[in-house]
């Protein structure tokens, strides 16, 4: 995988005293750190455009600069680190997608965007006007919010994730924020909490006791599309040999195929991950696995078009669906689930598995039912998992 | 292209969704879109004599499309044949959504009397069972009929 070493962390006063601000001086020795008032300076000079000033005097606000940055400069946001405070909620309710079968998870922003760059990722439309790399020091708030949350609502079993808007382990060996907060989280009765990943930066979880309430997983593809469409992030051997190491220290693992691309020879390549996850790690460790294929609007496509030129992901037979996307045409999709689905229930015939962003009539004729409702997947999600 | 798009004046969403085909048609099979466009079922059309400027675009649009999405339109094909095998009277139609997504088959027809309203009804009837119609729902579901 490749090291994440940016060009500058750029550092708003209030965070130096944080944490992940004393982890990162100690980190990354060699990058240049520069400080910045918060409803001030700007942390972009010289490398991405700055919004015409209102007048004199007017202040440029962090959130100002960065809409004023379309697609163009999304790689390049990416170079630089913006160590700030979140001013907002920490937790929020997942999305979905309007008209599908939704799980039931929380997400935590503890971080936005991601130091890689996969050439598909939702954040290039998601965050195209606020794209900077952030990471937010206030991690006490955070917890504090989880804690009430989770302490407002004892009989309520939460699924909480931090891959949503950012990749959950990717900047771990620079600002050890999971090492922060897997022992809180461990502690708490009523939660699961998945940290989402296309690393291998375990190193910091392997010494922590998850006490069966952290799932760590892996959004997972053959070598061939992690190659084309991945870039920077760990290979398929360092993802399995990551996953082993997190079983080994006690945690839950979950497994993502999300998302299948359809290619000439995809059933080899899928099938053969497949039989490599099993041969790798205990199934029975395993919380959940998730399918979803490839997936954009047509906005997505457009940046896609312009940052990625040569992906061949937009070649595939996708058409318009209900929600706006564009997927592989809906028999297509749903014959690649069911290969998938009997290509895991061979080795793995108990473990849990769902559609991610799918339709009632998708899910009916890949597994012969749909959840009557998302209360119903997400609680089906937690007792897997516990 | 260009020579295409004058010659059948054709607007902008209609080219925004051509150039669009061609570009990821040609990324696809690796081939110049000069080429693609020399295939010979879009070259037949485009030199009919007999087609007028819009149908013209229409099947060249058809044409490209069924380049750019050949396994969708295999299926649809496959599923018209099923439908055309049923032999069904003018009044009933079967359809499916655009672009297959939904899977649902769709059924309607229009009567002008109770009679006729029964007699279709018997004629719907009498697709329970046939092949044709399962193997309709089997495209639908993304299973292949036997010998496809």
């Amino acid at each position: 995988m490749k090291n994440f070493v940016p060009e500058e962390i750029v550092v708003e006063r209030g965070s130096e005293g944080s944490l992940i601000y004393r982890n990162l001086r100690l980190a990354l020795p060699q990058v240049p750190f520069r400080f910045v008032e918060p409803d001030g300076q700007s942390p972009w000079d010289g490398v991405l455009r700055e919004p015409p000033a209102k007048g004199r005097g007017s202040s440029r606000r962090v959130e100002e600069i960065s809409a004023a940055n379309g697609n163009g400069d999304f790689g390049a946001a990416k170079k630089k680190l913006l160590l700030t405070r979140h001013k907002g909620e920490f937790l929020k309710k997942c999305p979905g997608s309007e008209g599908q079968v939704c799980c039931n998870y929380y997400v935590v922003n503890f971080a936005s965007n991601c130091s890689m760059d996969c050439s598909y990722c939702y954040l290039q439309e998601y965050l195209a006007h606020n794209p900077a790399l952030k990471v937010f020091s206030n991690v006490d708030d955070l917890m504090t919010e989880a804690g009430d949350l989770l302490t407002k609502h004892p009989r309520f079993l939460f699924r909480i994730g931090t891959g949503e808007i950012t990749d959950s382990l990717a900047l771990e060996p620079y600002i050890g924020f999971a090492r922060e907060v897997v022992p809180f989280f461990a502690q708490q009765p009523n939660v699961l909490l998945e940290l989402k990943t296309k690393s291998d930066c375990v190193e910091g979880l392997v010494g922590l006791d998850p006490k069966e309430r952290v799932v760590v997983s892996w959004s997972m593809n053959p070598q061939r599309v992690i190659d084309a469409d991945e870039h920077g992030t760990a290979s398929l051997e360092e993802r399995l040999r990551a996953a082993r190491r997190c079983q080994d220290a006690g945690y839950r693992l979950g497994f993502h195929f999300d998302p299948m691309i359809e290619y000439p020879g995809w059933e080899d390549d899928y099938r053969r991950v497949v039989e490599e996850i099993f041969a790798t790690v205990d199934w029975r460790r395993i919380s959940w696995l998730s399918l979803g294929v490839l997936r954009q609007t047509p906005g997505l496509k457009r940046t896609m078009r312009e940052r990625f030129p040569r992906t061949e992901l937009l070649t595939g037979e996708q058409v318009p669906c209900p929600d706006g996307k564009l997927r592989y045409f809906q028999p297509l999709r749903v014959e690649m689930y069911r290969k998938m689905v009997a290509w895991i229930r061979r080795d793995a015939p108990m473990v849990k598995i769902y559609l991610c962003m799918e339709s009632k009539e998708v899910w009916e004729r890949v597994f012969g039912y749909a959840p009557s409702c998302e209360k119903e997947l997400g609680n089906q999600l937690v007792n897997f998992g516990f | 292209m260009y020579r295409l798009a004058l010659r059948l004046k054709i607007g902008e969403n209609h080219l925004r969704d051509l150039m669009d085909w061609l570009e990821e048609i040609s990324l696809r099979d690796g081939l110049p879109v000069h080429q693609i466009l020399g295939n010979g079922a879009v070259g037949d059309v485009e030199s009919d004599p007999r087609l007028g400027r819009a149908d013209k675009l229409k099947r060249i649009k058809e044409q490209v499309r069924r380049l750019r999405f050949p396994r969708l339109a295999q299926t649809e094909d496959s599923i018209r044949a099923r439908i055309q095998e049923l032999k069904l009277q003018p009044e009933i139609r079967l359809t499916v959504p655009a672009g297959l997504e939904g899977g649902r088959l769709r059924i309607e027809f229009d009567v002008s009397s109770e009679e006729e309203l029964q007699r279709l009804i018997t004629k719907l009837a009498d697709l329970r069972g046939k092949e044709a119609v399962r193997e309709i729902f089997d495209l639908l579901a993304g299973r292949n009929p036997a010998g496809e």
